[in-house]
């Protein structure tokens, strides 16, 4: 999130799209509907489903499944229209501005109802209260993200926001609201297959950079790969690790996977999820770390596994990182329960067994505070250097003192900090920042301009226009030394930029002369470096509408994406809707978190949502003959099948089918009870909604397409 | 640490979870949960201090005999609520919402007021166990390591490092995420991924 959930306080409009945040954020509901109710914010819902959420919104949009960007660009050309652009916000701030114009254009309201269903009059009545109640907070989830445009469709919501002005500002912002406790951690620590932590990437610069905060010897780490050319090429993802176990996809990797380390992970979150089982049971090794044995033990039927119990997070300590970029420490409550060990414990055995204990902690001799301090020392991208430890457990230790409506600490020990120190915090004395590319505010106090991480100047494609990237002169932040624009920090210390400089002193430089370390520009309308270079519609890759799949046609197929050959364009079948009527979306329920292995675990939690279902419109099961509680079929496009109780309900609209995802253990009659470890089966069991969810990835960061599919309904 | 010997609530002051959750810490959670759960799918909201504070402020009971009080964050979803935990001789007693945590403000939703069921489910595992001709078998923690790592230098002497994949976790925390990278690092790939990606 650019802001955080108390600053939703502010907002005078809200716009949630692809997010459920009643089920999903239950307890930032408070500040949305403080706003909702104390300013009078309109609370507009963009959803396939009425939602919980939709429930408490003053404007409900009903739109197709995946065609998200073409309402966003709708919205951005009917603002522009009327001229309601912030035009000195895009005059000092924005990049691209025209060649993005000239795209949105075509999204005529008339345009957007035939690909979205948005009707025409709703699509300009949005536009009108979006530019009628400034700022606007704007929030999406996976209902944003899981499209083959997901990332195309995340851009133009960034878009509509810099048109409105509502970047860097109280009330505005866009509020993506993470998933699990720590993703935001986790991500910002880079366990991902195409990043070091922090971002960093995988060029030679980066490792090297690593290598110095880890004190070892850059050679050292290099042997470890199998080239140096794989040491800088992108791993197998999450989405589609599997496709290296089965060899069925053109895979380009110096090897077969053959063994897999499963730590804090479900499965059943993973779309087409018949092929993970077969995966998981071609495995040579298969080591599950988890306090639970998750549906991984029951469905992989080798000899091949082994699972370790960690302890929960309770029974350990460390810091997470909140969806507002808060940093929070975890104090343990209790000692590992059963003979359970903690993570830190199982890491530290299985690295001093494979023998590199020594090198890996060097720096770290006291757990896990060292480790905090070593991503201090290293995290210098996105200011994680600037929480220690102690800042930390102030904080939490002090968390009455600081204000509901700011997040600032009034008093005590914490005096001017933002709570949890939000990222980036530059020095050990800075703040944390509320807000990202706030311009109103010192650096040194919680400001920011945008990055310039592009060039100086860039010439378009496009349009073979040249632009400067920097901001315009006189736009900078308060006892700025530079008034306006200015390049990213480098050469202070010879030989490093703000980055790679570990001494920190060119981060000090810039803050002390009050400016951003990593400089300040224009924020991006047109990135040159996508197939897609300003957003645009593109049908999902199962459409229900064969009449726009020639207008608005997928990308064309795509080699070694994350090591896999990727289907685009020799996937998209016009004719697969003749089969498949129905579209396929998916989402989450309050009670259950994730692939559930957890919550189904609770008897409490299960009780209150105990089975399985489909979601059905009435008009549609009666058309099919399916009443309420009947058990259907739903069947995908790759043939796969679950059956699950019918729950008939106009939540969905007749050609849209919704599915929780949360669970796991039995398919299609079959039960995998007996599978578990006797006694650690969950209280509940259901057929994995991602069994029948479809083939589709990103064309830029993988992740599966697992809210637009097609899919087919009959009595069981 | 964030532990403070429990004192006795002030006269009039909220507290959220009452004298239901005394006597038989299990059945009094039950009806704290059903409360908070029903509250939550009903209204669509969580619940509020407000009227947590309306239900409970009359019952108000004291802390457990030597109870320390642990603040902690709750391990669901990424709104990062605060937990007061309550601990007797290393045992979690009892929890109750952080009314005065600056994000959460003395709120739940159903999963966050059952925290203290990660902890105390019989679900979890207890001891390393492997699969033994179609059986599961209890292992040590030592023999375990062993045969883990025995076929992990076997497989990547005979395939390389990329034979190896790595899912990580957002569950864990930011030290524990940064160790899981560390490792893919050290043992020399990038077939490391975690849930952001989906």
């Amino acid at each position: 999130m650019t802001n955080s959930l108390n600053d939703i306080r502010h907002a005078k409009s809200m716009i949630f799209i692809g997010s459920n945040a009643t089920e999903a954020h239950p307890v930032s509901m408070q500040h949305i509907l403080h706003a909702k109710e104390v300013n009078n914010a309109p609370l507009i819902v963009v959803d396939p489903r009425f939602t919980k959420l939709a429930a408490k919104a003053t404007e409900y949009v009903r739109i197709r499944p995946g065609t998200d960007c073409a309402f966003m660009m709708g919205l951005i050309n009917e603002i522009i229209a009327n001229g309601w652009e912030d035009k000195e916000f895009i005059r000092t701030r924005v990049a691209g501005y025209e060649e993005m114009v000239e795209v949105a254009k075509h999204y005529t309201p008339e345009v957007v109802e035939n690909i979205t269903g948005i009707p025409a009059k709703q699509t300009r009545r949005v536009a009108d209260i979006l530019a009628k109640s400034r700022p606007t907070s704007l929030t999406w989830c996976m209902g944003g993200t899981q499209h083959h445009i997901g990332s195309s469709i995340t851009r133009s919501f960034c878009i509509l926001q810099l048109v409105l002005g509502n970047m860097g500002k109280s009330g505005g912002g866009t509020n993506i609201f993470r998933g699990h406790d720590n993703v935001q951690g986790a991500t910002d620590m880079c366990v991902l297959a195409d990043n070091l932590p922090g971002y960093y990437g995988l060029a030679e610069g980066s490792w090297k950079h690593w290598c110095r905060v880890w004190d070892v010897d850059y050679d050292s780490i290099a042997s470890r790969f199998a080239s140096k050319e794989w040491m800088e090429s992108k791993g197998f993802s999450l989405a589609r690790w599997y496709e290296g176990v089965l060899g069925e996809e053109k895979i380009e990797s110096p090897s077969p996977i053959k063994a897999m380390i499963q730590w804090g992970c479900g499965s059943n979150s993973n779309s087409q999820y018949n092929r993970v089982v077969k995966a998981l049971n071609m495995l040579d090794l298969l080591v599950v770390i988890d306090p639970f044995p998750t549906i991984v033990a029951a469905v992989t039927k080798t000899d091949n596994i082994y699972l370790l119990p960690s302890a929960s997070q309770y029974e350990t300590s460390g810091s997470v990182t909140s969806t507002s970029r808060q940093i929070q420490w975890r104090f343990k409550v209790v000692d590992p329960v059963y003979d359970s060990k903690d993570d830190y414990e199982i890491m530290s055995l299985l690295v001093s067994k494979l023998g590199f204990a020594d090198e890996f902690y060097k720096n770290i001799k006291e757990v896990p505070e060292d480790i905090t301090r070593e991503i201090n020392k290293g995290t210098l991208t996105i200011g994680y250097n600037g929480q220690t430890p102690e800042r930390i457990k102030a904080h939490m230790e002090n968390w009455h003192t600081f204000d509901i409506d700011d997040l600032q600490a009034k008093g005590g020990p914490c005096d001017g900090d933002y709570y949890g120190m939000p990222w980036p915090c530059w020095t050990t004395e800075h703040p944390g920042t509320p807000i990202l590319y706030d311009i109103s505010k010192p650096v040194a106090k919680g400001g920011l301009p945008f990055r310039n991480r592009f060039g100086d100047v860039t010439t378009y494609v496009m349009t073979g226009r040249e632009e400067g990237q920097l901001a315009a002169k006189g736009v900078c932040n308060p006892g700025s030394e530079v008034q306006g624009g200015y390049s990213e920090f480098k050469e202070v210390v010879p030989g490093t930029n703000w980055k790679t400089d570990l001494s920190q002193e060119t981060i000090k430089n810039a803050i002390n002369r009050g400016m951003a370390p990593f400089g300040n520009a224009r924020a991006r309308c047109v990135v040159w470096n996508f197939p897609d270079q300003v957003p645009i519609h593109r049908e999902p890759l199962h459409s229900p509408r064969p009449d726009l799949v020639e207008k608005y046609p997928t990308y064309e197929d795509k080699a070694n994406h994350f090591r896999v050959e990727t289907r685009y364009k020799s996937e998209q079948n016009p004719d697969l809707v003749k089969q498949y009527p129905y579209v396929l979306t998916t989402g989450r329920q309050v009670e259950h978190m994730g692939g559930g292995a957890e919550t189904r675990s609770s008897k409490y939690l299960s009780e209150l949502q105990p089975e399985m279902y489909v979601e059905i419109n009435p008009r549609l099961a009666n058309d099919l003959g399916i009443r309420k509680g009947d058990m259907v079929i739903v069947e995908s496009p790759e043939g796969a099948k679950i059956t699950v109780k019918a729950f008939i309900t106009p939540r969905v609209d007749e050609k849209t089918i919704f599915l929780p995802f949360h669970f796991a253990g039995t398919l299609m009659g079959e039960s995998y009870l007996k599978d578990y470890p006797e006694g650690h089966a969950p209280y509940v069991l259901g057929d994995p909604g991602n069994t029948v969810t479809n083939y589709g990835y990103d064309i830029i960061t993988q992740i599966q397409a697992t809210k637009d599919g097609l899919c087919k309904v009959t009595r069981a | 640490m964030a532990i403070s010997k429990h004192r006795k609530p002030a006269p009039g002051k909220t507290v959220s979870s009452g004298r239901r959750v005394t006597l038989n810490p299990k059945v009094a959670r039950r009806s704290f949960l059903k409360l908070s759960a029903a509250t939550a799918a009903l209204s669509g909201a969580a619940m509020t201090t407000k009227l947590t504070g309306k239900a409970v402020a009359a019952e108000a009971t004291p802390a457990y005999k030597d109870s320390e009080t642990v603040r902690t964050i709750c391990t669901y979803c990424a709104v990062g609520c605060g937990i007061e935990a309550e601990v007797q001789n290393g045992v979690w007693v009892r929890q109750e919402v952080a009314a005065d945590h600056p994000v959460s403000r003395g709120a739940h939703c159903c999963k966050g007021a059952g925290a203290i069921d990660m902890v105390i489910s019989e679900k979890r595992l207890k001891n390393p166990m492997k699969r033994v001709n179609g059986k599961w078998t209890n292992l040590t923690w030592d023999q375990a390591i062993d045969e883990i790592t025995a076929k992990l230098t076997e497989i990547r002497d005979n395939n390389g490092p990329d034979a190896l994949h790595f899912n990580g976790s957002a569950k864990v925390s930011t030290e524990m995420a940064y160790l899981q990278r560390k490792f893919a690092a050290f043992w020399g790939s990038n077939n490391i991924d975690h849930q952001a990606r989906i």
